[in-house]
């Protein structure tokens, strides 16, 4: 009897829950197979899913990338550092610094490039094309 | 920068590999183990690129030891 109004909550609960985004669903519609106290994670997902609804705008991005690249210890030439830089022709890091850089733009918007791609970002215009087109960048 | 050669590839594709099972460390050791990674491959910054043999052996020995201090026992490492 407690079991049944439980899952029927829970049901309920995933039907109240929004539906437009498929990665977030997905852990929402499985939680009606568990216990009900499995939805908390899930609404804490859909709730943090509406913040970032907003996207990033081109300047946004591309001032948390310098402000990487202005901490990083082996760019010697800041003065050099704009929205067009070239890491190696530009700010003289090498192939193995580039690695490291494209490593924190990971980091900072909380995604993964692939390695292909990631050897194709050489500077910072192509790093912020490349987050804005990652619908997942936050 | 030039177009990259494959064994070029293979070598930042390990280094990628490297900075990644780093994060997986304790992160209060991640410094470490990310400056490891950095001495190992600036340590041969200077062979030619075209000393495949060289090369192709650093890669093997690297991803051993990536897989030696990958392992999620190694907790840290020290300088």
């Amino acid at each position: 009897m407690f079991r049944t109004a439980l899952l029927r909550s829970a049901r309920q609960a995933v039907r109240a829950a929004p539906r437009w985004q498929a990665p977030i669903a997905r852990p929402v519609a499985r939680s009606s197979l568990f216990q009900a106290k499995q939805i908390t994670p899930s609404a804490f997902q859909a709730v943090r899913c509406y913040s970032a609804s907003a996207g990033l705008s081109k300047e946004q991005v591309e001032g948390r990338i310098m402000d990487l690249l202005k901490n990083f210890d082996k760019v010697t030439d800041v003065s050099k550092l704009n929205g067009e830089s070239h890491f190696h022709n530009d700010l003289g890091l090498d192939s193995l610094d580039t690695v490291e850089v494209v490593m924190a733009i990971e980091e900072e918007f909380s995604i993964e490039i692939p390695d292909k791609e990631a050897d194709a970002i050489h500077s910072v215009k192509q790093a912020v094309d490349y987050i804005l087109a990652q619908p997942d960048a936050h | 920068m030039a177009r990259l050669t494959g064994l070029q590839k293979d070598v930042l594709s390990l280094y990628r590999q490297c900075l990644r099972a780093a994060r997986r460390k304790p992160a209060e050791n991640r410094e470490h183990f990310r400056a490891l990674a950095r001495s190992e491959f600036s340590k041969y910054g200077t062979v030619d690129r075209k000393d495949f043999n060289t090369i192709e052996y650093l890669l093997r020995r690297g991803r051993r030891q990536l897989d030696m201090y990958g392992e999620e026992g190694v907790r840290d490492v020290k300088g």
